[in-house]
Order: C-alpha cells, then structure tokens, then sequence
C-alpha cells in the first residue's frame, strides 16, 4: 500500500478519534462564557462570567465538594492501606491460594458500581440491625458507607499499583535491617515505606479522582452526604444550566494544568538525566550545566502559555461587564418576540380570511355541481383535489399560505424587522 | 498454626503480620465475600417492613425472580415483556458499545505502541485528560452537543443538510456515544501495554515474506494483542452493562436501562429484595456471558489481568 496514503489517513484517523474524545470537553468549556441561560455555543449572545458568580453562591454545590473531600480523604487512607496489605500478601502469599486470592482482589473493579453500593448498603443494615443499632448510628451514616463501598473497588486499583513497584524491591534490604537489628516495624517505615512513596503517592492520587467522580456506587450510599457527583447528577437530570459547564471548565482546567505540570517536571528530570548520563568526568566536576527548564521541554512551554492564559481570563473577568450586551441581546429578543407576534397575528388574519372565501366557496359548490378544483380560482393555494372531498378541505386551509396569498411581500419577515 | 501463617509471622514480625493480615481480611471477607453473598440472601427475601424482619414471615422466596420473568401475580400479561427486554437490550447494546469501541480504539492503541516520539506522550496526556473529568460532566457534555438545539442539530440545520432537528437522544444514539466515550481509555490501555511488547521484527518479517497489511494485523499482531483486547473488552463490557450515569442523562425517556430499573426499586418502589434480586441476575448474566466469550475465543483467564 502506498505508505504517503497511509500516513494520511492516520493522522485523519487521529484527528478524529481526538476530536471525539477532547470536542465535547472543549464545547461545554466555551459554553460556560455565553450569557445564554441555556448550555450552547450557537447562537452566541455575550461573552459573560456570570455563571462562575451562581456557581460559587450554590450552596448544594459547595456543600457537595465539602462532602466529597471529606469521603474522598476516608477513601485515600482506607484504599491505600488496603491495597498496600493486599499487595504485600500477594507476594509472599501461599503459592496454591495465590490464584484464588488474586481473582478476589481483582473482581471488585469487574462488578459493576451499581451491585457494589447495593451489596454495600444491604450488608450494613444488616450487620447494623443485628448490633440492635438505631437509623442513626455510625453503621448507617451516609459518609462511612460511601468510604467503605469506594474503597471496595478503589484499594484494587491501588493494589495494581503498589505491585508493580513492589515487584521490583529487593527484600535482602529488609532482612539486612532486621539483621542490623531493626524491629519489623522500624523496617517498615525506614525501609519499604521510602522505596514505596512514589507509588503510594500516585496511588493515593488515583484514588481520590475515583473517589470524587464516583456516581454508581455513592448513589446508593450517600444517606444525607450527597457528594458533588451526586448533586450534579440532579442538576442535570431536572434542568441544566451553564452553571454546570462553568464547574467543568474550572475542573478542565485544573486538570489540564496538573497534568502538564507533572509532565513537565517528568520531561525535565529526563533531560537532567541524559545531561549527566552525557556528561564526561570533568564536566561532573563542577561546571555540568543542567538544561533550563524550557529547553527542549515542550510541556513546560504549554504549562506557562496555559497559565497565561488563566491569568488573563481572570483579570478580564474582574474589569469585564457583560452588562451593556446583555441589555442589547435582551432588547433584540423582545423585538424578535414582538415580530413574531405580529406575524403569528397577520397570518390568523389572512387564515380566517381565507376560511371565510373557502365557506363561500364550499357553500357554492354544494348549490351547483361540484367542479374540478382547478377552475376554482385560488390557484395553487389548495392541493388539488382538496375541495373534492369536501370535508377533507378544512385540514388544509390550516397551512399558512407562503408569499403567493396575494398580499404582496408585506408579511415577509424581513420587510417588518427593516424598520426597526 | 499452618506453616505457611509461621512462615508469615516470621517474615513480618507478629505486629506487622497481624496488621497486613487484618486490612487483608477486612477487604476481602467483610468488604468483598460477605456484602455479595448477603445481597444474594437478601434477593430470596420478600419485602416486609423492618419490624416484621426476621419474624415468621421472613423465609426464602422465589417471588423476587419470578417477578422479574412473569410480572406481577395476576398481571395482564403472560411475561413481564417490559422489564425483560430492557435487560435484553442492556446486554445487546452493551456487546454493540463494546464491538465499536474495539474497531475505534485498536487503531489508536497500535499506532501509540509502535511508534516512537516525543509527540506520544503528548497523545497520552490528551488521552488521559478526559478520563479525569467526572463521569457526569462528560455526560453532560455530550447532551449539549446532541440536544435539539445542540451543537450538531445547529450545524447541519444550518448546512441545510436536515430540515428539522433530528433528535439524537430518543433515538438512543446520545446515549451510544456517551457510553463509548465513557470508556475509550479502559479499551486502549490494555491493548496498548501488550501491542507495546510486540517485537516490531516480527512485523517487518512478515512484511518482507510479502504479507499484505491486513495479514500481518490478522495473523501476528491480533493474536498476540489477545490477552490485551480481552481484558479491555471484558472491561468495557461490565462497565457499561452497568452504567448508570450516563443512560440517566442521555437516555431518551421511552428506553431504559436495566440500572435504571434496579435504581427505581431501590429508591422509588422502595423494595430492596427486588433490586438486589435485579442486581444478582445483571452480576450473574454479565459474569456468564463474559466466561461464554472467553471460551469462544479461547482465552484464559489468567491472561485478563496482564
């Protein structure tokens, strides 16, 4: 195959499948700066910010992301201990139950979300009622059965995670510490725990993302802590605003910013790395000069270009008002409805003016003998044969006549909106 | 004690050892065995106020099955066709999400793991971005662009291509491309991590035994990306066979999902028995038919977690 053609519809192919995944982002962040009450981009009134204002005076919504980090903080410690020991077990587990123990721990990311939080929340109010515990105890408090059903499903991707580094510790260092007369403890913490933190970092981070967007399981869950996931889902469900797309642009954007800053960073610890893996003993010596942080870092330019940009939206927002445009685009909406009357009202005139002709018309044709339509002398206003049936004329005289009702252009629109 | 709890406590001191011991038990008994089996239990339940629980009238039960394959007792008709083709039509839509994320995403995944550059990590960055953003606020991102006056029905209406808006939510397509979109990364990342592997000689061989380039994808690279496209499929399939977001918001009203139906019960008949007698058969069917698929393509189950 010609490789020039392949190459082409590769990067077709790319586009697509990227505008696909980052379009509706994109559409729904540009939506929370048109000043329709409406989510849309077209048609486009005013450039406003006043969707942020009703966004941070949403009390549910603020409420929301309160009850989301706090379950979300309950999630991290549990999911990371769990897994932690989970992934620990794994490796010295016993080597005939190792299958069986692994298909366990894996199987909650499998089960769907919906049968974790009803399993969750039957089992509870079991356990609950057969401690002979109230409604109101701490078994059946909304936050503790969200942190226990999440960190079902949450510690097992923290588990994946964790074993993958810990698959490459060296356990001679632990047995050398306990040698050197370390208790089990103390070998832990100075230990495993260091060689572990990258891992435990990124596996905190992950679970905290999957904690705060969690829906399927928290819907069942929540009690009375609806978290911000839960909230939206009602916002959207009854109703949806620009307010929405407000908080997911804040979201977008946050996101996009870690996500760069952490690739920036990972971009330039490589690059000081292939600076010293280059570097010959003397350079070592002193005089090594390390990559700036721009050079050749790609990430790090967006990163700063990025954080531009916010910072120009924010000091635009503080000065902008919207206010003069918004008056316009409502000034021009009570012309437009009023056009809309007055037409709506010419043409129920020239309709009961049209029924009037066509009574007379049909009152004559019961008295003579019925005619061929054509020679009626409405021309093409009626399909014909439409008065033929009689009856079947009434139906069709309700379609408004368009341009050829004999009254000249007065009833198009633009003659009207010319004037104004 | 057997050796191996010796061996164990040896390894890790008594301290230690009983902490790992304790977190790893509490997950997987009280977290993960014991709540699935006392749904299952709860799902041959009838449904009694909670006085009455554990009374004489608390025994087990079919009604909450029955219910779900011949409605209501005294019911006009023979089946409960409604509930039954809802779950129908949750599994069917769910293989469909899952065939057209596998024809999307394959593509992707193989370019990214065989080729190499700066520019890749860039593409993973993207990819990764959209996966961060709330499962509600994608969804609701997609209702902006398939609403009636959304972003498309403007576009086309205004290309002249259609007359009239054509309402992507009633007919499902809305809640099609919600799903897929849902869950692109959870098919491209197995796929990719084994295409990554691949010996790039393998290909180049048989391109130089004159191997066309659909050959090479369906009898090198396929069977070894197996392991990867399974576990991304069995992925994708679970999780939107048990999607609730996403029907909630870009469902059209007429159709539902069988979520949907386990949520009503639980919170708006209020009869937990039934929903977790939904939920087991949803847990069971999807279990089964992923067990079905595997022994058709002849994959093992130890190859999913790779």
């Amino acid at each position: 195959m010609n490789s020039s053609f392949l190459r082409i519809s590769i990067w077709v192919y790319l586009a697509i499948f990227f505008a696909y995944l980052l379009g509706p982002l994109v559409i729904m962040s540009i939506t929370a700066f048109n000043s329709s009450s409406f989510p849309r981009i077209s048609p486009w009134e005013c450039l406003t910010f006043q969707w942020f204002t009703e966004l941070f005076h949403d009390q549910r919504i603020l409420n929301g992301i309160k009850n989301s980090l706090i379950i979300g903080m309950g999630t991290v410690v549990l999911s990371v201990a769990m897994g932690l020991a989970g992934a620990l077990m794994l490796t010295q587990i016993w080597p005939k139950l190792r299958a069986t123990y692994y298909t366990i721990i894996i199987a909650p990311i499998l089960i769907p979300g919906v049968v974790l939080g009803i399993s969750t929340l039957v089992f509870w109010d079991r356990i609950n009622r057969m401690l002979g515990l109230g409604a109101d105890s701490v078994l059946s408090n909304g936050v503790f059965l969200t942190v226990i059903g999440q960190s079902t499903f949450i510690a097992s991707y923290c588990m994946l995670v964790l074993v993958a580094r810990l698959q490459r510790y060296d356990t001679a260092l632990t047995e050398a510490a306990l040698d050197l007369g370390a208790t089990h403890a103390q070998a832990f913490r100075k230990i495993l725990l260091p060689f572990m933190r990258p891992a435990i970092a990124s596996a905190a981070v992950l679970a905290f993302l999957a904690s705060f967007e969690n829906y399927n399981t928290t819907t069942f869950t929540f009690g009375e802590y609806p978290t911000l996931t839960i909230e939206l889902a009602q916002k959207v469900r009854y109703g949806i605003t620009p307010a929405i797309s407000a908080l997911a642009f804040i979201i977008v954007a946050l996101t996009v910013f870690f996500a760069l800053l952490n690739e920036a960073k990972l971009r330039r610890q490589e690059l000081v790395a292939a600076a010293r893996r280059n570097a010959t003993v003397q350079d070592l010596g002193g005089k090594i000069r390390l990559p700036g942080f721009f050079a050749g870092n790609m990430a790090a330019v967006l990163l700063v270009v990025f954080a531009v940009a916010t910072i120009t939206v924010v000091g635009t927002a503080t000065v902008y008002s919207p206010d003069q445009c918004i008056a316009n685009v409502k000034e021009q909406k009570r012309l437009e409805a009023e056009r809309r009357i007055q037409e709506l009202r010419k043409q129920r005139e020239e309709q009961r003016k049209q029924r009037e002709a066509q009574e007379a018309e049909q009152g004559g044709a019961t008295q003579s003998a019925p005619k061929p339509s054509n020679n009626s002398g409405f021309g093409g206003v009626f399909a014909p044969g439409a008065l033929g049936g009689g009856t079947d004329a009434e139906p069709e005289a309700e379609e408004p006549p368009k341009g050829n009702g004999g009254f000249g252009n007065v009833f198009d629109p633009n003659s009207l909106s010319g004037d104004q | 004690m057997p050796s191996f709890l010796k061996e164990f406590f040896n390894r890790n001191g008594t301290g230690m050892g009983l902490t790992i011991l304790g977190l790893v038990l509490f997950w997987t008994i009280g977290l993960i065995i014991l709540p699935q089996l006392s749904m299952l239990d709860f799902s041959f339940r009838p449904n009694l106020p909670p006085p009455e629980i554990g009374g004489p009238k608390d025994v087990y039960t079919l009604e909450n099955y029955k219910y779900l394959i011949y409605g209501p007792e005294g019911g006009s008709q023979d089946y409960n066709t409604v509930d039954l083709r809802v779950f129908f039509r949750t599994l069917v839509a769910a293989v469909c999400v899952t065939i057209f994320n596998l024809i999307l995403c394959y593509p992707i995944a193989y370019y990214l793991g065989q080729s190499k550059g700066s520019h890749i990590r860039i593409f993973a960055i993207m990819l990764i971005i959209p996966y961060w953003i709330n499962e509600i606020l994608r969804a609701f991102a997609l209702r902006i662009i398939f609403g009636e006056t959304g972003v498309l029905n403007t576009l086309f209406t205004g290309l002249g291509i259609w007359d009239t808006p054509f309402d992507f939510i009633r007919n499902d397509i809305a809640l099609y491309a919600g799903l897929g979109y849902a869950y692109i990364l959870l098919m491209i990342f197995p796929i990719y991590n084994v295409i990554e592997s691949l010996d790039r000689n393998q290909i180049e061989a048989a391109r130089d035994l004159g191997a066309p380039w659909w050959r090479i994808h369906w009898r090198v690279v396929i069977p070894y990306a197996k392991p990867g496209i399974s576990s991304g499929c069995t992925m994708v399939f679970m999780l939107s066979a048990g999607a609730l977001a996403a029907p909630q918001i870009l469902g059209g009203p007429s159709s539902l999902w069988f979520t949907q139906l386990i949520y009503q019960q639980f919170n708006d008949n209020n009869d937990w028995p039934q929903g977790a007698a939904y939920a087991v058969v949803l847990l069971v069917t999807c279990i089964l038919f992923v067990l079905a698929m595997m022994r058709l393509f002849k994959v093992n189950m130890g190859d999913i977690g790779k």
